[in-house]
């Protein structure tokens, strides 16, 4: 639906936009569903110059298809898969994150969302060396913790500095700040640091990261109106648009609820589970207080390429280690043999 | 990306006004004047004028990206996270295992049992941001929110006497004498705002309010909540839905204050009981999804007779628990024992103290 203006297409000139507002046909929807004919009389146009204005705007609004073959070249040219540097997680995701799609990652308290989300940010500043976008809305964002990971992938203090200017951070604590951030970055420039900008000049942006994207969108539900709802659905419908507009793999976090049989299962409701591509749902071990603190099990919960409910175990720890300590790559060795 | 109107900072009702005046999206309302607009959406002038305001403060005519969501790189954070200074615990091990302290700018949850000494360390920590600079300390001031009426003003003099006497006793240049001279018990005390909340609505008026006061007190560099479970633990038996609602809503403006003043948030809350699978399981309150509220959590908890704290949720440290104790001074390390000082092998601490 968009506002019939002069010059929208041949024909349309501001007489006729303005005699077809007096026949309260304001926007491309309300000509496009109008009677032409009886539309003709009403503003005393040539019902052929209709039909064609009509035809005109149906094809500019139309979306077109695309064959299976184009898309799949597009896919293979265009796609990346983001390793998420942690190989226990990557096995999980089927090689890590993929771009144009959302990944969302649900966990309770301190089941290690957000060092999740720092480790893809470190691993993908620093070892593909690409642009990442971190919109923290919880105040979780620890530029030291990602230092720390960053010194185990390289001991240069130039090369961390460099990963570490990489990742751009942006704090928006409610909604609002939340889409103004987004269609800022979406937006073709203004000089608002939007991505096309960022793709300009030199490196490209192939991670957006958003922690959490429930604390935001909680406060609004569970009131009487229905915005909440509608806020819900524009944070989704923008966080899929800039994924496939720009490429890139954009990783959520989401909140748990428990159901009431004591399940646990990802917050935002029904309507939001349709939104990610990928869900993994990371929880502590049950047993593993003592001696592995940083071990956390994942369970992948939706995916269009691997089985269901199939689980992993991670540690956390992974993203930090030390070259010297080997102690989670023999836990792995273990695990595989 | 064409931005629809609806997602602007606008109120409903104006919203769906614009919206059937068949304004759809940000580029169709930037085209018309004021004037236009309130005439083909039926709005007052002045509203008319707050939609285009908000429209092109987004809209990005005059370069955009000066609002609170501006963006900084993850080194500019690193070099703002480093120069500010950590509030210490006056516990030794507890600072360690934080990476010096309490970090200004998150928010911390302090969760324990009744008599754990939850709001001792609030009340230490209350004393310990006002340690002048010179001694490490943040000579700050303190926003102390009671709720329970547990703030025993003669056990703040208790704790501001011993920090008194702590800084006095290390006091060797010129510089720290005089500021140990001026770091009295009367200067510490007058630097707390004391704030009593009898209920839900009267902190969540004064949450709101914060704000102006943190800008009118550029010093505070703490804002302490004791405790936030109990206004919110009664009167919402029928209400679980609200009582969710406002609970997100007050961590995302707790956050965000903390975020634009550069002061710590230290919340503390109780314990409830959670059966699962008919087991009893001591949880902290306010349900599962408060829980990410706090950007640390700290659980305080009996072993034996043993104090102990342990770093439940932190982005940045390690799991580490420590030993404490209360005594007449405050909260401080438990040296009593010759145990070892954690249950759980801290293998990993080398890493942790670079945090």
């Amino acid at each position: 639906m968009v506002l019939l203006r002069e010059g929208m297409c041949p024909g349309l000139d501001e007489d006729f936009v303005r005699r077809l507002r007096d026949a309260q046909v304001k926007t491309v929807e309300d000509l496009v569903s109008s009677d032409m004919e009886d539309l003709a009389q009403k503003c005393s146009a040539s019902y052929k110059a209709l039909i064609a204005i009509r035809r005109v705007l149906l094809a500019q609004h139309a979306a077109f298809p695309v064959s299976g073959a184009d898309l799949y070249d597009e896919l293979l040219s265009s796609t990346a898969i983001l390793s998420t540097g942690n190989p226990d997680l990557d096995a999980l995701l089927d090689s890590g994150v993929y771009t144009g799609e959302i990944t969302e990652l649900a966990g309770g308290p301190a089941s290690g969302k957000t060092q999740v989300c720092l480790g893809v940010a470190a691993h993908v500043s620093q070892h593909l060396r690409q642009n990442v976008i971190y919109v923290d809305t919880t105040g979780g964002l620890s530029a030291g913790r990602l230092r720390q990971m960053l010194r185990t992938q390289t001991s240069s203090d130039d090369e961390q500095m460099e990963a570490l200017q990489r990742i751009t951070v942006h704090r928006a604590f409610d909604i609002f700040s939340l889409l103004d951030c987004l269609y800022r970055l979406g937006g073709d420039g203004g000089g608002g640091g939007g991505l096309r900008q960022a793709s300009s000049h030199g490196g490209s942006v192939k991670a957006l990261i958003v922690d959490s994207v429930s604390a935001v969108i909680a406060p609004l539900l569970g009131s009487r109106h229905d915005e909440g709802m509608y806020m819900k659905s524009q944070v989704a419908i923008t966080l899929k648009a800039m994924a496939k507009d720009f490429n890139i793999a954009a990783l959520v976090t989401n909140h748990v609820t428990r159901s009431v049989e004591g399940e646990v299962q990802p917050g935002l409701g029904v309507s939001w589970s349709h939104v990610p591509r990928t869900r993994v749902l990371l929880e502590r071990l049950p047993d593993a207080d003592i001696d592995r603190p940083t071990r956390r099990c994942a369970t992948l919960i939706k995916s269009s390429r691997r089985p269901c409910l199939i689980r992993a175990e991670l540690d956390l720890q992974w993203w930090s280690r030390s070259e010297r300590d080997t102690s989670g790559k023999r836990k792995l060795d273990r695990a595989d043999s | 990306m064409q931005r629809p109107v609806t997602t602007l900072r606008l109120s409903p009702q104006i919203k769906v006004k614009v919206l059937n005046a068949g304004f759809q999206t940000l580029d169709d309302v930037m085209q018309v004047s004021a004037l236009e607009l309130s005439r083909e959406a039926g709005l007052s002038q002045e509203e008319a004028l707050e939609v285009l305001q908000v429209a092109r403060k987004e809209g990005g005519a005059d370069g955009g990206g000066a609002g609170d969501g501006a963006s900084l790189t993850a080194l500019d954070l690193l070099q703002k996270e480093e120069a500010l200074t950590r509030i210490v615990t006056f516990s030794s091990r507890l600072d360690a295992a934080l990476g010096g302290g309490l970090p200004v700018g998150k928010i911390t949850e302090i969760c324990g049992v009744p008599g754990m000494g939850k709001t001792q360390l609030c009340l230490q920590l209350a004393v310990d941001v006002q340690v002048p600079p010179c001694f490490g300390g943040l000579g700050g001031q303190v926003v102390f929110i009671d709720t329970e009426g547990s703030f025993v003003v003669q056990r703040a003099v208790d704790l501001a006497t011993a920090a008194v006497r702590h800084c006095t006793l290390l006091a060797e240049e010129a510089e720290q004498r005089d500021a140990a001279a001026a770091f009295t018990v009367e200067t510490i005390l007058s630097n707390i705002f004391m704030v009593r909340c009898h209920d839900y609505v009267e902190l969540l008026a004064e949450i709101y309010l914060l704000p102006d006061f943190l800008s009118s007190h550029p010093k505070v560099r703490l804002v302490v909540i004791d405790s936030v479970a109990f206004p919110f633990r009664q009167h919402f038996d029928e209400l679980r839905a609200q009582r969710t609602r406002l609970l997100n809503g007050l961590a995302q403006q707790l956050i965000s204050m903390a975020t634009k003043h550069d002061v710590a948030v230290v919340l503390s809350n109780q314990m409830t009981t959670r059966l699962q699978g008919g087991q009893s399981q001591l949880v902290p309150a306010l349900g599962e999804s408060w829980g990410h509220a706090p950007t640390l959590r700290l659980l305080l908890r009996w072993a034996g007779s043993q104090r102990q704290a342990t770093i439940f949720k932190s982005p940045d440290c390690e799991e580490a628990t420590v030993n404490y104790q209360i005594t007449t001074d405050g909260f401080r390390d438990d040296d009593r024992s010759e145990q070892p000082p954690s249950k759980r092998p801290r293998t990993l601490a080398g890493q942790s103290a670079a945090c």
